[in-house]
């Protein structure tokens, strides 16, 4: 639709145009989008529809209801543009990018991304993903980032032996043949966890109040 | 400076790598290009867990799906060539794919190193219960005679039952219309409900409606009845013998395989399709387990090529042809 | 009737025997504790676990399998209530009502009636099943293509009245969600539609991957813009279980719930999908305030949940008498059955009746541990709800990353998330609420291949809709709803606007 930074900044809401303006445009510009998408496709006729007939009708119609909504909002007016925040989109889609491409290898043309898996992945996108929010603390974060990671490993690698990736390729090939795959996804669950924890408890030492906060999440993951 | 820091471990990793000799050390992922649960992963399931007692390792079942099983298929083609990725690839993905999809990023016959046969589901030729024709003879009579007023269902454009239903028609020389389904659950629906005609599929999706009497079959693609159902006769009995067709499914490696990983996969699965359990679970689900002569990668090489040239020139024409 | 208690007396002679009960309490379980991790739907659920129950006999792997089903059902609920997040497209309608039950500190409210409907709905369907299983299986054959087109038809106009705000924007998304719904490759023709040239859109997007971004992510982005209320939904904690008053309040719902879903969940082409939906629409059209819907009603959690229930269960029907499997779900149990050597069909019933009957009792005992699992569980769920959200949105985050790539292994499906719950996010932001949008995809997809399947057997002639009784029977209800929808809001429209603003 249409781009969040493009709508107002954030802040105080903008009253002389109507959500339903720009939403209306928005969705004029989403089906004229979907026509021109799937302009190459042959329609067919009724007895044999072809792969474009019914996505054509549909995008037209979702213009029509855009334009509809659109005047509408002109006309009668409605609530404001609401603020968009700026922080929250950028950071969490950066943190999800960032767990999509460590966890396997994945090209990109030329290049391609080390396979990390879970080990590295999972902490990406906890510690990354939490500075979404202001009240971010890096500490607590990593705390949570080990101990998830831990429980994910023991539960989706041990347990239900799921083929999810969780060491770098590598670190897999190197020990090949010295470690059974199983003893070194123990070790690595039984290291995070102590780290996990021996922090929390550095943590609860300075400051109660956070402490209790991950012990409760750790003891639900 | 990354990728200086990645090759410089990388080559450390190697040297370890070459300290030890004996395939295999770790478990090996075997990439199923469809979604648990389906013929092509249940039988990979099946051959998996012999597999896995004879090399020592745990043979890790992948389901990697999308785009007709070639995602799965491409992405294992790519995997470095160690025998820890393998795959099970079938008619689809290493027959019909190349007719069906013109990005292919592998060549059936040329991108992998084939391990050997696992496991074939023969092609039954089934109808609607109130279809008047008494055996196949007539019943080709009749789909040539009733031209476009005939209904085909077929389960999507290259799925096992769209690639031996267009060979059926064209062996036959008869252009019914085809009713697309997502899926052989709901064509059969209809096939048992009379709103389709008739279709083709592997014998473990309609043996059940077969022998509750809900459909009708005509006849087995095989050279030998099937034990699962003795009743019906093979292509060759019913007189249309040319029609010899089944889904197989097969284990595959990337190309440029160590010779003697390369030998001990082809002997792990050899021993798993003569694992009498095994074999009594596919034979069960009404599938064939290959023959002396069919097994080995050899005789699977042979098979790709055949298969790559016989769907097609068939697929092709079928594709063009229908808007 | 003697035959059904002498059949069910078999059936639960196998289903209650030591080792069978152990395993269809630690399916329940499993499927429990796996389905709540948001990300993780019924079906990513039952593939994952599939495997383990490969060890053992038949009939121990398939109740095993049942418990999970029903576990990893029950678990994508608690999700959709407690974080807003579906597994799957018959929780959707979940999120409307529990969500906000959990929001106002209810949430132990709504875990527990949506226990309790689903028991009640769960042991109501497994009777139906064991007996009238085969003869309502000449239903399901009455509905042909065209049928289920006007069926799907129906259940579009169902969404219009799910939206709580304007009509014009509901309609607007559901149209958004059949668009969404044609991405990927034709299934007649094998063309590309709008995958623009990339591989990974040639399947088209998975439900998982669009549910995900458009609740998941799109609701941590919401909740990071106004810290205010969820640090109310936070405070309050509230009852843990539902008192004899919100009992009261939900037993019509969850009769009227069971007997849609029950009914829909026969149709072997999907029709569970719709008991929810219908159910929702049946209560808000029936209430004597209909504005509560949306705001925390507890009928808008007994009803789904209820026909959610039934149809999961009466699902099994088209699966056991006929061997079609209705869903995904079912695909699934059919390939586990194979994997077991039992090709399901109507041959089961007759050739292995201890497996067919025990199945069946199995349903009922697993709905039991349902409850036995959950009520107790409600407590700890509910305090989940304690953690500070900087905490818990990332964790949620993690969760559906692992959860979606487990699905298919495909990192893009992860990429895929990011970007629909920014969409989502702009979505709220203009007023628009994502759910139409999600019953447009799921319903889209369907509706074109029935629509498709209808015309091309009928050789083009769209009359076809109206000459069969049944599907002209279907559109008159779609449009009679539609009609009843659209009427007061063009009349109200103008009052609406002031109080909205």
């Amino acid at each position: 639709m249409s781009d969040p930074s493009g709508g107002a900044g954030p802040g105080n809401a903008v009253s002389w145009v109507s959500q339903n303006v720009v939403a209306g445009l928005g969705l004029i510009l989403l089906g004229v989008f979907g026509v021109w998408a799937t302009g190459d496709l042959p329609r067919g006729t009724l007895g044999a529809m072809g792969p474009g007939m019914l996505p054509h009708w549909v995008a037209v119609c979702v213009a029509v209801c855009g334009f509809a909504l659109a005047v509408t909002g002109f006309v009668r007016g409605g609530e404001g543009l609401q603020s968009f925040g700026l922080r929250g989109p950028v950071v969490v889609v950066l943190a999800i990018l960032a767990f999509a491409v460590t966890i396997r290898p994945v090209s990109f043309g030329p290049v391609t991304t080390p396979g990390l898996g879970l080990i590295v992945a999972g902490p990406l996108a906890v510690i990354l993903g939490g500075y979404a929010s202001p009240e971010a603390r890096f500490r607590e974060l990593l705390i949570l980032a080990l101990l998830l990671t831990a429980g994910c490993m023991l539960l989706f690698g041990d347990l239900l032996n799921l083929p999810i990736p969780i060491f770098p390729t590598a670190l897999i090939e190197a020990a090949s043949g010295k470690i059974p795959s199983r003893v070194m996804l123990r070790l690595a669950v039984g290291a995070l966890a102590l780290i996990g924890l021996g922090l929390l408890l550095l943590q609860r030492r300075s400051s109660r109040r956070a402490g209790t906060d991950v012990a409760r999440h750790s003891m639900t993951a | 400076m990354r990728t200086a820091l990645a090759i410089s471990l990388l080559s450390v990793l190697a040297a370890f790598g070459a300290a030890a000799d004996t395939y295999p050390q770790r478990p090996i992922t075997m990439v199923v290009p469809f979604a648990a649960g389906g013929p092509t992963d249940v039988i990979a399931r099946i051959v998996a867990e012999p597999m896995s007692r004879v090399l020592g390792q745990q043979v890790v079942i992948e389901n990697v799906t999308g785009a007709g099983g070639t995602t799965g298929i491409t992405r294992a083609s790519q995997a470095s060539p160690d025998g820890y990725t393998i795959m099970m690839g079938h008619m689809g993905t290493h027959g019909a794919a190349p007719a069906l999809f013109k990005g292919l990023k592998y060549d059936p016959a040329k991108s992998f190193d084939p391990i050997g046969l696992a496991a074939g589901t023969p092609i039954v030729i089934v109808a609607k219960k109130g279809m008047a024709a008494p055996d196949l003879k007539s019943f080709v009579e009749a789909v040539k005679a009733g031209g476009a007023s005939i209904n085909q269902a077929h389960a999507g454009v290259g799925s096992v039952s769209h690639s031996t239903g267009v060979l059926f028609d064209s062996l036959i020389g008869a252009k019914p219309t085809l009713v697309v389904y997502r899926g052989t659950g709901p064509a059969l629906n209809d096939l048992m409900a009379g709103q389709v005609d008739f279709m083709t599929d592997q014998i473990v999706n309609v043996a059940p409606q077969i022998s509750g009497g809900t459909i009708k079959a005509y006849a087995i693609a095989t050279p030998e009845r099937s034990p699962s159902l003795p009743d019906v006769p093979t292509t060759k009995e019913a007189g249309l013998p040319d029609y010899q067709v089944s889904a197989w499914n097969a284990v595959f490696a990337p190309k440029g395989l160590p010779a003697d990983v390369r030998a001990k996969l082809v002997a792990a699965l050899d021993t798993a399709i003569k694992d009498p359990n095994a074999r009594k679970r596919i034979l069960d689900l009404g599938g064939t387990v290959p023959k002396d002569a069919e097994a080995g990668p050899d005789a699977l090489q042979k098979l790709v090529e055949s298969e790559v040239a016989r769907w097609t020139p068939v697929l092709r024409s079928a594709v063009e042809a229908n808007p | 009737m003697p035959d059904l208690l002498s059949n069910l007396g078999l059936g639960f002679a196998v289903a209650l025997s030591l080792q069978n009960v152990m395993l269809c309490f630690l399916g329940c379980l499993v499927g429990t504790l796996i389905g709540v991790l948001p990300g993780v739907g019924p079906i990513a659920t039952i593939a994952m676990l599939l495997p383990i129950t490969f060890g053992l006999d038949p009939v121990g792997a398939l109740i095993m399998l049942a418990g999970i089903y029903y576990g990893a059902q029950y678990g994508g609920s608690t999700t959709a209530i407690l974080v807003n997040i579906p597994g799957e497209a018959t929780s959707v309608v979940t999120t409307l009502d529990g969500h906000q039950m959990a929001r106002q500190g209810r949430a132990g409210i709504a875990l527990g009636t949506a226990a309790i409907a689903s028991f009640f709905a769960g042991t109501v369907a497994t009777l139906l099943i064991a007996a009238l299983g085969a003869p309502l299986t000449r239903l399901a054959l009455i509905f042909g293509p065209a049928e289920y087109f006007a069926l799907m038809v129906m259940g579009l106009a169902f969404a219009v009245v799910l939206a709580h705000g304007s009509v014009l924007k509901a309609v607007a998304m559901i149209l958004v969600g059949v668009l969404f719904a044609c991405i990927g490759t034709d299934l007649e023709t094998g063309e590309e539609r709008m995958t623009f040239g990339f591989t990974f859109l040639t399947d088209g997007v998975d439900f998982s991957v669009l549910a995900m971004g458009l609740f998941g992510v799109a609701e941590i982005l919401r909740n990071l813009d106004n810290t205010e209320t969820r640090e109310i939904a936070r405070a309050r904690i509230g009852r843990l279980l539902p008192g004899l008053a919100d009992l009261r309040q939900a037993t019509p719902a969850t009769l009227r719930g069971t007997a849609i879903g029950a009914l829909l969940g026969i149709l072997p082409g999907n029709g569970a999908v719709l008991g929810p939906f219908a159910a929702y629409t049946v209560e808000k059209r029936i209430a004597r305030d209909p504005s509560r819907f949306g705001r925390g009603a507890i009928e808008g959690v007994a009803g789904p949940e209820s026909a959610n229930n039934a149809g999961a269960q009466t699902a099994f029907i088209p699966l056991l008498t006929l061997g079609i499997p209705p869903n995904a779900v079912m695909a699934l149990m059919v390939g586990a059955m194979t994997i077991h050597g039992i090709v399901p069909g109507p041959g089961v019933m007759t050739k292995s009746p201890e497996l067919f009957w025990g199945m069946i009792a199995s349903m009922w005992v697993g709905n039991l541990m349902l409850l036995v699992i959950n009520l107790p569980l409600v407590g700890v769920w509910v305090r989940l709800l304690k953690v500070p959200y900087r905490l818990m949105f990332p964790a949620i985050l993690m969760f559906c990353s692992i959860g979606i790539y487990s699905i298919n292994s495909l990192p893009t499906d992860v990429m895929l998330i990011a970007a629909f719950g920014v969409f989502g996010y702009v979505l709220i932001k203009f007023g628009f609420e994502p759910a139409p949008l999600l019953l447009g995809f799921v319903l889209g997809k369907l509706m074109e291949e029935y629509l498709r399947r209808a015309l091309t057997l009928s050789r083009g002639d769209a009359m076809v809709f109206l000459e069969r009784p049944v599907s002209a029977v279907l559109f008159l209800v779609a449009f009679t709803i539609l009609a009843l929808a659209l009427l007061p809001s063009l009349r109200k429209s103008r009052d609406e606007v002031f109080t909205e603003a």
